[in-house]
């Protein structure tokens, strides 16, 4: 028994490496053929990011600041419980500001673009896997790698930075709308202590984990739709793996980045 | 005796359930060489195809298309230039993509063509396909048969160097017969431009006839 469960544990190991080790290798050859376009292609590539960015971006946005506005409120309305029985209601711009930029904003972001547009990018590739388009777009001279992949992954770093701008600008409004009703503070005492609450460590993790984010979510996604050989039925297999996969990442990457950098 | 611009050295097939669809396969094809492939359902006609393009893998064995090997995951300098017409039975054409786009899309990408240049050549094609007023949608509106067709018109505009058309899905009806042989006629007057076509009885002067069935690929009617 002992021995079966270390082989099923040795096979969970080498099969999540060698994911990783395909997710790498694919975001080599991204990089490495976004770096070789011609100038051509480059306007091919950058009008299917405009698209990405669309779909991704603005299309989310309705749901982005709805998200925002809700979780900033309810966010503080927590906070100021908890403040309010230390007497303490006067830092709760700051920790509003340092929990939202810190980590809601990229965390909250990153869980609506995997659900909007993850999702829908692993199974556009595993469709078009599977009726042999990708095939027909290789053999005719275009490459699917710059022409799919690499707008992705531009078009998801971009609508990831720009969501997360948004959302913590909608929280931090949401917050401030909650926290006028409740305490007489003013929006320009709110705004001096957020000024004195973000720093440049708040602005390079939100960066870092934008790009993090940007980057690894379409990767992941679209990986895990191009696994798709066979039939149908693997779609939506695949496309719960890559929400998966990528939710976890995701956290995973948020912490190891929060700890390297306010640890 | 000249570089064939495509070559089956000892190719085995297998079929996902492990029958071999070829078994050390040796075949040539010259330039300007002109085939038309028949051979039963099931008999390796689209897997000879697929074997040729580089989208099938080969068990063993290898293909050479224009002196250089395909390898799996490797580019192929032919490929990327835009020198292979491939024309699958459903045309393989992009689904969120106009017929305009899908024809001009290879010749931007590949060939490093202009928008407007590309769109230019790509509705010049079209319109002499006949699916001119059919440009601007996509390929579900017209059809399976109109893809097939407009895939041909993408192969035509891209100047391609070996074409490998399979037979389309649904037949053809007289005005998709009268657009292909035109498109493939034009094609046939380049002497260096190849053409692997399977069926494609409504074009019978096109070249020798190719028989594939039993693992085997040979020239004239199964002896």
């Amino acid at each position: 028994m002992p021995v079966r469960w270390a082989c099923g544990v040795g096979a969970k190991v080498r099969h999540a490496f060698a994911l990783l080790g395909s997710v790498w290798w694919l975001l080599g050859k991204c990089v490495r053929s976004g770096l070789r376009l011609s100038r051509e292609q480059r306007r091919v590539v950058l009008a299917v990011t405009r698209i990405q960015i669309r779909f991704t971006a603005l299309d989310a946005l309705p749901l982005c600041v709805l998200t925002a506005l809700l979780l900033g409120g309810i966010t503080l309305l927590q906070v100021f419980a908890q403040l309010s029985a230390f007497g303490a209601e006067r830092h709760i711009s700051q920790i509003l500001a340092q929990l939202v930029i810190r980590e809601l904003g990229p965390l909250m972001v990153g869980i609506l673009v995997i659900s909007r547009s993850g999702t829908a990018m692993a199974t556009e590739m595993a469709s078009r896997m599977l009726s042999g388009e990708l095939d027909s777009l290789y053999v005719s001279g275009v490459d699917p790698i710059p022409y799919l992949l690499v707008p992705r992954l531009l078009g998801g770093v971009i609508s990831v930075f720009s969501l997360v701008i948004v959302f913590d600008t909608v929280a931090l409004l949401g917050g401030f709308l909650v926290a006028w009703l409740r305490l007489p503070v003013s929006f320009g005492f709110f705004l001096g202590a957020l000024g004195e609450a973000i720093g440049r460590r708040e602005l390079t993790a939100t960066f870092l984990k934008c790009i993090v984010f940007g980057i690894a979510i379409p990767l992941v996604c679209t990986s895990f739709g191009l696994r798709v050989r066979r039939s149908t039925t693997e779609i939506p297999q695949a496309v719960t793996k890559a929400s998966v996969v990528s939710l976890a990442v995701l956290l995973l990457a948020g912490a190891i980045l929060s700890v390297l950098i306010y640890a | 005796m000249p570089e064939p611009v495509l070559a089956l050295e000892a190719v085995t097939l297998l079929a996902p359930e492990g029958r071999a669809v070829f078994r050390g396969l040796d075949w040539r094809m010259e330039r300007g060489a002109r085939f038309q492939a028949r051979g039963g359902a099931g008999g390796g006609c689209t897997a000879l195809l697929r074997l040729c393009a580089g989208i099938a893998e080969p068990d063993s064995g290898r293909v050479v298309l224009d002196g250089t090997a395909l390898e799996a995951g490797v580019p192929h300098p032919f490929l990327q230039r835009g020198h292979l017409g491939w024309v699958p039975s459903d045309g393989g054409l992009a689904v969120n993509l106009s017929l305009l786009q899908n024809v001009a899309l290879p010749l931007q990408f590949a060939q490093n063509l202009g928008q407007a240049a590309a769109e230019r050549t790509a509705m010049a094609w079209l319109e002499q396909a006949g699916l001119g007023p059919q440009a601007r949608n996509r390929p579900a509106v017209p059809g399976d048969r109109e893809s097939w067709v407009a895939s041909l018109a993408r192969a035509a505009a891209k100047g391609s160097r070996l074409w490998l058309v399979d037979r389309p899905a649904g037949g053809l009806d007289a005005d998709s017969i009268q657009a292909a042989e035109h498109i493939l006629g034009h094609a046939a007057q380049d002497p260096d431009v190849s053409i692997l076509l399977v069926g494609g009885a409504w074009m019978p002067s096109l070249g020798v006839e190719l028989t594939i069935g039993n693992g085997r690929v040979f020239s004239g009617r199964e002896p």
